[in-house]
């Protein structure tokens, strides 16, 4: 009980993080938001007793963040808004 | 307009069977058709077969060891899948913006770029720690929490940390991604090796207690995790090397 | 009855409006680099759904004590050693979408879904 209401929260917290990532125009915000969208993950799969994979989600979701970073070095940072 | 009639169709499309029909499962229902059938086995042999506390890593190297040589070899693949897309010479000096720091002014070699924190020390002072921890969830894995996969997660950070905090001083050598790419190659090998010597000693693939020497059959599956995991780690690590080396080629930062 | 409610449907639904949240994020968003960190958000309400399914009402964490025998004292091991490797692989498959998204950039000069439409009708 205490379980799944803990989880339910930390799923709406991953859903509000995801519209924010949607709809947010600056790319860099993006990218560190979503860094924080696999720290809250991170916890989730603590909270669901799986350490092993909340293990590697904590360094794979550091990784692909420092990628994503790369790689925004070269392209703007700004997206296009709709008309 | 059309787009979002789309998503509604397919979120409707999505969200309907599972209203209304009991398709899925209780959550934590211990009686139910996930939690009973194989998963009981491999909770009671874990210890008297595969000789390994760990259920998770049990599971992964041993009781399903072919899954896992050939997630090891789609990595290796991915880290060659980007080299060979970046490696082509395109003009790439007009895209790149010119950092902001670079314009205002210019700096020595060696220098770190950003003077807040003394990046120099903490890296210095990280690298070690991280990899002694690196080879501890290694060694260990077949123990306590960990495995193949985190170790060479964990040795890639230690690389691009290297790579990223200061560019012109390395404090471990300079590889690059050929060498990184063979690396991985060489762990997918070791993966294949351990299956191909259980075949010389006359058993199935990957099927630990037929391997040619003969000691005990539980010291046998500890000798077959810990080489599998070892074949992993290089794999991982060196895809996670090559694929900053191919980045970082085609991308200048400030220098 | 909130207990029963989530362990039920609750929780399911959460992950389906996660998942359906990141499909969104992919036809929606015209910035190709958002559309890679989408197809991680979905990539995440999959893994989340597996592990679902091998949760225990009163079991331990998956590594073996001395004083625990019963089978139905642990959490099931077999969905966290699949979706293990699952989490690894995407790190893999974003890195390819980069270096793709590294040539496009190079190719069209933007990463703007509409521009690089425009640019293909004019070459017509």
């Amino acid at each position: 009980m205490q379980i799944l209401s803990l989880e339910a929260i930390l799923l709406i917290s991953l859903i509000v993080i995801s519209l924010v990532i949607i709809f947010v125009d600056d790319l860099m915000t993006a990218v560190v938001v979503y860094c924080a969208f696999s720290f809250v993950t991170m916890f989730l799969y603590i909270v669901m007793g799986a350490p092993d994979v909340a293990f590697t989600e904590a360094v794979i979701g550091v990784l692909s963040t420092i990628f994503f970073v790369m790689i925004l070095k070269s392209i703007k940072r700004k997206t296009k808004r709709k008309k | 307009m059309r787009k979002a009639i789309g998503i509604i169709l397919i979120c409707a499309a999505l969200i309907l069977p599972f209203v209304f029909f009991d398709v899925l499962p209780a959550i934590g229902d211990p009686a139910s058709a996930p939690n009973s059938h194989v998963s009981d086995y491999y909770i009671e042999h874990t210890e008297s077969i595969a000789n390994s506390p760990n259920m998770v890593t049990a599971v992964i190297v041993d009781f399903r060891a072919f899954d896992t040589l050939l997630e090891t070899t789609v990595m290796f693949l991915a880290g060659v899948c980007v080299m060979i897309i970046l490696a082509g010479v395109f003009k790439t000096d007009k895209r790149i913006i010119e950092p902001r720091s670079k314009k205002m002014k210019k700096h020595k070699k060696g220098e770190p770029v950003f003077r807040g924190i003394n990046k120099d020390v903490t890296i210095t002072v990280l690298q070690p720690i991280i990899l002694v921890y690196a080879i501890y969830v290694l060694f260990h894995g077949e123990v306590s929490l960990g495995g193949g996969f985190q170790a060479g997660a964990l040795i890639g950070t230690v690389l691009l940390l290297d790579a990223m905090a200061i560019p012109d001083k390395r404090n471990f050598p300079d590889i690059t991604k050929g060498t990184s790419a063979m690396v991985a190659g060489i762990g997918t090998f070791i993966y294949a090796l351990a299956g191909i010597l259980t075949l010389v000693g006359g058993g199935f693939f990957l099927e630990y207690e037929k391997f040619p020497w003969s000691v005990a059959a539980a010291e046998q599956h500890s000798i077959g995790i810990l080489m599998v995991e070892i074949g992993v780690t290089l794999g991982v690590a060196g895809t996670i090397v090559t694929i900053m080396n191919a980045i970082l080629e085609k991308v200048k930062f400030d220098k | 009855m909130i207990g029963t409610l989530l362990a039920g449907k609750g929780i399911f639904f959460l992950t389906l409006l996660l998942l359906g949240i990141g499909m969104a994020g992919i036809i929606v968003c015209e910035n190709y680099m958002k559309k890679l960190i989408c197809m991680n958000i979905m990539q995440v309400a999959v893994i989340f759904f597996f592990l679902c399914l091998g949760q225990k009402n009163g079991g331990t964490i998956p590594v073996a004590l001395d004083s625990v025998i019963n089978a139905a004292d642990y959490i099931n091991p077999l969905p966290h050693g699949l979706m293990l490797t699952a989490i690894v692989v995407s790190l893999g498959t974003t890195g390819v979408g980069l270096a793709l998204l590294y040539r496009i950039k190079d190719r069209y000069g933007s990463i703007e879904e509409r521009d690089i439409i425009r640019r293909g009708k004019d070459k017509q």
